[in-house]
Order: C-alpha cells, then sequence, then structure tokens
C-alpha cells in the first residue's frame, strides 16, 4: 500500500530515511528558533499586530509539535530547543519587530524547501505547505509579495 | 530467355515481406512517431502553460485597469502580480531543455484574447464586470497553486522546490488580489 498521507499528517514511519529525519531536525530547529523569535516580536506590538504575531506563533508551536511527533514515530530523538537564541536583528521598536518576523518566516520558508527536495511524498508535501504557510505570514508582516519564496537568488537561473 | 523470377515477381514478394519486418521490428514504426514526451517533459510544459496563461490574464486586467474606473492604484497593484508571474514563466521555461539540447527562448504565442477575456468573465471595461475579473484571477491563482503542489510531489527535486516557490508566491497572490477587490 502507498498510502500517502494529506498534507500535514504524519507519513508512515516505516519510509522515512535517515536523510528525510535530517532535514525534519533542521525544520524543527528552524520552528524552534522562530517560536522564540514571535515571543520577542509580539511583545514589541500592540492592536491588531500583536494579535497577529499571537496568531503566527501558535501556528509555529503547533507546526514545532507536530514535526516532533514525526521524528519520534520515525524512532528518533527530536532535537532539543534551546534555552535562547541570537536574533538576526536588534528589536526595540515595533517597526523593528515586524522586520524580525519577516526575516523569521524567510528562514523557516527556505529550510522547508529542503524536505521538498526528499523522495517522501507525504513529506514533501508538508514541506511544500510549510513553504506555502510561511510565504503568507512574510508576505502579510511584510505587506508586499515576493516572486520565489524560500529561494535563495542563486538558485534561479538566468 | 533464362528461366527466373521475374522483376514483377521480386516487388511483389518485397511488398508481401514488408509487414512482416514491420512487426519484426517496432524501431521502424517509432521512427514515423515520435515517442511521447517524459513525464517530466509533460510536467514542466503543462505548468508553463498554466503560467502564460496567467500572465495573459494578468496583462488583459492590468490593462484594463484605468478605462474601468479601477484606477492608477489597481493597475499598479496587477502590474506587480505581473512582473512576478513573467519570473515565474521565465524560471519555468529555462528548464525545459528540448532535443537540441537548448533552453526554450522567446515567448510562446499567447492565449487568444477572446479566450484570455472569457475567463476573465469578459466585461473588464465595466466596474463590476472588473471586480469580476478581479475574483476569477485570485481563483485562478489558488487553483494554479493548488495544481503545482500536486505536480511537485513526483517531479525532480530541484524541480520540486521551484514549483513549491511558485505555488507559494500564488497562493500569497489571492489576499493581495482580495484586497483589491474590496477596494473596488
Amino acid at each position: 500500500m502507498s498510502g500517502q498521507p494529506a498534507s500535514g499528517g504524519q507519513p508512515a514511519a516505516s519510509r522515512i530515511s535517515a536523510a528525510d529525519v535530517a532535514a525534519l531536525q533542521a525544520v524543527l530547529g528552524a520552528e524552534q528558533a522562530a517560536c522564540y523569535g514571535y515571543g520577542v516580536v509580539g511583545s514589541h506590538l500592540s492592536g491588531a499586530a500583536a494579535a497577529a504575531a499571537t496568531t503566527d506563533w501558535i501556528a509555529h508551536q503547533q507546526a514545532r509539535d507536530n514535526l516532533a511527533a514525526i521524528i519520534t514515530s520515525a524512532g528518533a530523538t527530536p532535537v532539543p530547543a534551546a534555552v535562547a537564541y541570537q536574533l538576526p536583528v536588534t528589536v526595540q521598536t515595533a517597526a523593528q519587530a515586524r522586520s524580525l518576523a519577516v526575516i523569521l518566516e524567510d528562514d523557516i520558508a527556505m529550510v522547508y524547501m529542503r524536505l521538498v527536495a526528499v523522495s517522501n511524498t507525504g513529506l514533501r508535501a508538508l514541506g511544500s505547505s510549510g513553504v506555502t504557510a510561511a510565504a503568507l505570514r512574510a508576505a502579510a508582516w511584510r505587506g508586499s509579495t515576493v516572486a520565489f519564496p524560500g529561494l535563495p537568488a542563486g538558485s534561479l537561473r538566468g | 530467355m533464362a528461366v527466373g523470377p521475374t522483376r514483377r515477381a521480386v516487388l511483389a514478394a518485397s511488398a508481401a515481406a514488408v509487414p512482416l519486418l514491420l512487426s519484426a521490428c517496432r524501431g521502424v514504426q517509432a521512427l514515423g512517431t515520435p515517442p511521447p514526451p517524459a513525464p517530466d517533459i509533460r510536467r514542466l510544459r503543462s505548468a508553463i502553460a498554466a503560467e502564460q496563461l496567467l500572465v495573459d490574464r494578468y496583462r488583459a486586467a492590468a490593462g484594463h485597469a484605468v478605462s474601468a474606473g479601477a484606477g492608477q492604484s489597481a493597475a499598479a497593484v496587477l502590474s506587480g502580480l505581473l512582473a512576478e508571474h513573467e519570473q515565474h514563466l521565465a524560471q519555468l521555461r529555462s528548464r525545459l531543455v528540448e532535443p537540441g539540447g537548448q533552453p526554450v527562448q522567446g515567448s510562446p504565442a499567447p492565449g487568444s484574447s477572446a479566450a484570455v477575456l472569457a475567463g476573465l468573465g469578459g466585461q473588464l471595461t465595466s466596474p463590476a464586470g472588473f471586480a469580476a475579473a478581479i475574483a476569477a484571477l485570485a481563483a485562478d491563482e489558488q487553483s494554479a497553486a493548488s495544481r503545482l503542489s500536486a505536480q511537485l510531489l513526483t517531479a525532480p527535486a530541484s524541480l520540486a522546490q521551484l514549483m513549491a516557490s511558485i505555488s507559494a508566491s500564488e497562493a500569497t497572490h489571492v489576499p493581495v488580489l482580495d484586497a483589491l477587490r474590496r477596494t473596488l
């Protein structure tokens, strides 16, 4: 039976390779960092922006927990979260908080691209939906869209 | 005269042998009918055609924004999204290497303007028709994103990543179009 799960479901553990687990761990690490980062983002915002930050923070927590469950079901141990993370920018204002949210989401989209490249189609679907979710959140924080979410400029041709 | 096969008889015998040769050697038939393109090529051509259609529809909508009374700001929003689709199309086309070994150059013939307009509701010049066209574009974006996210599951890894990125970009266009429609 090929029985691949729908996007967001848990792929059968027997089909998850060591390389798949490595990609999953990388995404889990990025989601843990995003959870930490959104705590900082939200603390510098108010009103609707703070509510949006909370919504996104919860989305990252759910993604983190889902990834940890998949890794566990594959027989591996999820990487532990760090106590604190070095943020890529200093955040003291609401504008800087928005910038951090954009950076966090751009990074998350790139890390989910690793899952899009694995051969397990259930994990590919998870990766693809992760890229899309991050792109939607990034566009909302940025206030504009980009042509190639999750891809570094150097990977494009021409 | 020497007794032997006449020229006519030899030709007849040769003709009779041809079907046997054909059935014994499928390569002869393959020379007459090109083999179907590989799944990767079909998938890429399908993605290119879908992207070309979006480009055509955005051009039509952007070109009518001002005459439909939607204003320069609506035209600017549509032109921005169009530019991203043109980049998608260029990247997809750069991945399509035809038998000559070179990436495909140039643009294919765009869809007929009648078909493009029909896809947008056909009434771009009235404010209500323009709003309906924007709603149709949002639906186009959503279905294009969904189609790519299904196609990428069995694509080579590098193409899958490009498709995932384009799918995500198209998904981000939907709320932009929804917001634009609310201003009309």
